[in-house]
């Protein structure tokens, strides 16, 4: 018993012996090493960009075009919202331009809403805020029907049909709305947060500089050990090695970069310009139906001087001296003071509105307001024009940045296991030609 | 050597690449919270704060001023008397409702007011004027009525202003121009003859006002059989509420339910009266040579049937005869 288990164990501890106190055994030895830390580096570098490459495919196929469409719904509702006001106040026989708006509004709600659904996935949240819309507006357009043909018919039922739609559309449908925006919106955070990780960076450079110092290792340990000073095999894999692990963290790097771009000089400036429109269609709905109320609509007066607050001014802390921050870094500076001055007549014209309203002339007050010869209307249209053509140059600012990133790693999760091996080939080549001068 | 140069250029990498990370390519969502917090900006609540008002007692809340002697022909109104201040100015200033069909409501075609109050407007300010178009329409809601008369920024208020004790210590009436009643509406086909019928379904009633007192009432008085009372922040939202079939009958002023009937030929007045609301014009205390002039306006209406002509117009179609109660006088 004793005898077998001496023979049988003997002989691996001898070999581990021989290879930690025998030239050849301890070079034996670097080679399994060399190769698991190539292989490591390999690993973990491919791993990492690919990982940084789905974020950033994520951030430009998916979740910014869900971003977008969850906005345009949140837009085309807003808009139809304040646009069935507006044209419910100009009386029983309605602008075609504005039914138009109107019917247009519902169209493309209806598209964004079918995309959405394909695409949320099975976050039960915007599940739920989807199918909310999706029962609820139907429901809402069939109030501003029976809104209107109270309305051609003159009698003030259809104001009360129509106050019943808005809230239906401002307590049910805009919040599931701006659920699922917000849903979005946090879900392109997240994406640009892995996108530029610094764990994936960290990573790479350790993996590479371990493998690297390994390589060193045994170069010192075969030009002490032999008297050659270079191995040219184990030269030219740790250039390469070195050189993976440069592209791999400039790859990064310049990715990283885009990215932080196409948020910043994008996606920011989509998110507070959307914001900034869907509050300014909330505000002119609030000026309409305050007026459809005649007098009865004190919520809706509060309602527009809340909005109000919120959008502040470009110097104050409201939400126009974030977007003008954002502007000035976009360099759109020159489009967004475009409209904050419309904005500023526009609540000039509102002012005059509240004054005519508050001595009970509604009909001089819907006159500025809507009439043939309207100031606050158009100026309303122009606002939503301003702000619709900055979200699309802004989208194209994203595409432009989200493009380059992608382009930063292209190849890089094929070519690094490619090259990682070749490396390692290398250096385990000039090792062994080392190892086998001792047979 | 070799190795450590080596060495040297991978930290030089390592320090560069630090620098890189920390440099240009972070991200923030300092953007994404701000459109967000701003998106998320609750809509103030309605919540009315409306008081109620208190009982006072008194001895006829009907009763007006007298008239003293008779009507001055237009354009020559009393030196000194608040009529030739209104005849000064050029015209007078009325507040009305503006959503009540056939009593006071804006045609949206001609963005005019219309109806039974706008037109007895018109006759006092044809008695003032000589013209009945010397008149500027306010639309003033329930809750501005006599804080408008009280301020000045009207001369008179006629909109549905049921005349009671407490009313009279704000403001001033003039003798009733219409003799107004809680009813109730229902759908055409509706066997209810009134709130007896209605135990334990929905009664739609305006917030805050007497129709919601009264059901209010009414349920201590019969804490088994009773309505359930459904209140809607507008009058008009309880028509919507009663074709959506949300509501089984709706309690109001007749003269409000008329309007209602008017734009929905698919329901029905039905049931006695339960309260009465005799409707006076509202006018400033300090005016009481306005309210003189007003009641002698109101009589010669009344006997040379000028008022019955204005109700045929406006209400005959809808709502059966009816004579204007006869004047009553304080002094």
């Amino acid at each position: 018993m004793e005898l077998t288990t001496q023979l049988i164990e003997r002989k691996p501890i001898e070999r581990l012996r021989e290879s930690i106190t025998t030239t050849p055994g301890r070079m034996r030895l670097l080679a399994v090493l060399i190769a698991l830390s190539a292989v490591g580096a390999g690993v973990v570098t491919a791993t990492a960009a690919t990982a940084r490459k789905h974020a950033a495919h994520a951030v430009a196929a998916q979740t910014e075009p869900l971003l977008v469409e969850a906005d345009g719904l949140y837009a085309s509702l807003s808009d139809a919202d304040a646009t069935a006001a507006t044209t419910f106040l100009t009386g029983g026989i309605e602008p075609v331009a504005r039914r138009r708006r109107y019917v247009s509004d519902l169209r493309s709600a209806t598209s964004e809403l079918s995309t959405l659904s394909h695409q949320v996935g099975n976050d039960p949240v915007a599940r739920a805020a989807v199918s909310t819309v999706v029962a609820q507006l139907p429901v809402y357009s069939g109030l501003v029907e029976t809104a209107r043909a109270n309305n051609r018919q003159g009698f003030p039922i259809g104001a009360a049909y129509l106050r019943q739609a808005s809230d239906l559309m401002r307590q049910t449908i805009l919040p599931a709305s701006g659920r699922l925006y917000a849903l979005e919106a946090r879900r392109l955070a997240s994406d640009y947060g892995s996108g530029v990780s610094t764990g994936t960076y960290v990573a790479v450079a350790l993996a590479g500089a371990l493998a690297l110092a390994v390589l060193i290792v045994s170069q010192l340990y075969v030009a002490l050990r032999t008297r050659r000073v270079f191995n040219v095999p184990m030269l030219v894999g740790s250039l390469i090695l070195l050189g993976v692990v440069v592209w791999t963290l400039v790859g990064f790097s310049a990715e990283q970069d885009a990215l932080s771009r196409a948020q910043r000089k994008g996606s920011d400036s989509v998110e507070v310009l959307s914001a900034t429109r869907i509050l300014t269609l909330r505000a002119e709905g609030d000026e309409s139906l305050a007026l459809v109320a005649r007098g009865g609509g004190d919520q809706y007066v509060a309602d527009f001087s809340t909005v109000n607050s919120v959008l502040g001014h470009t110097g104050g802390r409201g939400l126009l001296s974030e977007a003008a921050g954002v502007s000035r870094q976009t360099g759109s500076a020159k489009s967004f003071a475009g409209f904050v001055s419309l904005l500023a007549r526009y609540r000039n014209v509102h002012g005059r509105i509240a004054a005519f309203e508050n001595s009970g002339e509604f009909g001089d007050a819907i006159k500025l307001a809507v009439g043939t010869r309207a100031k606050e209307a158009p100026l309303a249209d122009r606002l939503n024009a301003s702000l619709g053509a900055q979200i699309a140059v802004a989208q194209r600012r994203f595409r432009q940045a989200v493009g380059d990133a992608t382009a930063a790693l292209r190849g890089l999760s094929f070519g690094i296991p490619v090259v990682v091996a070749v490396a390692g080939v290398l250096a385990l080549f000039g090792l062994f030609q080392r190892i086998n001068e001792y047979r | 050597m070799r190795g450590r140069r080596r060495h040297l250029l991978v930290f030089a990498w390592l320090a560069l690449a630090g620098v890189t990370l920390a440099g240009c390519g972070s991200t923030s969502n300092d953007a994404m919270r701000a459109s967000l917090r701003a998106l998320q900006t609750p809509t103030p609540s309605t919540a009315s704060t409306k008081k109620p008002e208190p009982k006072v007692k008194c001895a006829d809340a009907t009763a007006s001023l007298r008239p003293i002697g008779a009507l001055q022909s237009h354009g020559r109104m009393p030196a000194g008397s608040f009529m030739s201040a209104i005849q000064r100015r050029g015209y007078l200033i009325a507040g009305v409702d503006q959503n009540t069909l056939l009593f006071a409501y804006v045609n949206p075609f001609t963005g005019r007011f219309q109806g039974f109050e706008i037109d007895l407007l018109r006759q006092i300010a044809k008695s003032i004027f000589g013209d009945p178009n010397r008149v500027v329409f306010k639309a003033v809601t329930t809750a501005q009525r006599l804080p408008y008369v009280q301020r000045g920024r009207v001369d008179i208020v006629a909109d549905a202003v049921t005349m009671n004790c407490y009313r009279w210590r704000e403001v001033s009436f003039s003798t009733v121009y219409y003799d107004a009643g809680q009813r109730l509406l229902v759908p055409k086909n509706s066997r209810v003859r009134g709130l007896g019928d209605l135990a334990g379904k929905r009664v739609c009633v305006t917030e805050g006002g007497t129709a919601f007192k009264y059901l209010a009432a009414y349920r201590t008085a019969h804490p088994r059989h009773h309505p359930i009372a459904s209140p809607r922040p507008q009058s008009t939202d309880c028509l919507v509420a009663l074709q959506q079939g949300r509501v089984a009958a709706i309690a109001s002023d007749d003269a409000i339910l008329l309007g209602f009937a008017r734009q929905d030929p698919y329901t029905k007045i039905v049931g006695p009266r339960f309260t009465d609301e005799p409707y006076g014009m509202a006018i400033s205390r300090s005016h009481p040579d306005l309210v003189r002039f007003v009641n002698a306006v109101l009589a010669r209406m009344r006997s040379d049937g000028a008022w019955s002509a204005l109700y045929r117009k406006w209400l005959g179609s809808v709502a059966g005869p009816q004579v204007l109660p006869k004047a009553r006088y304080r002094d």
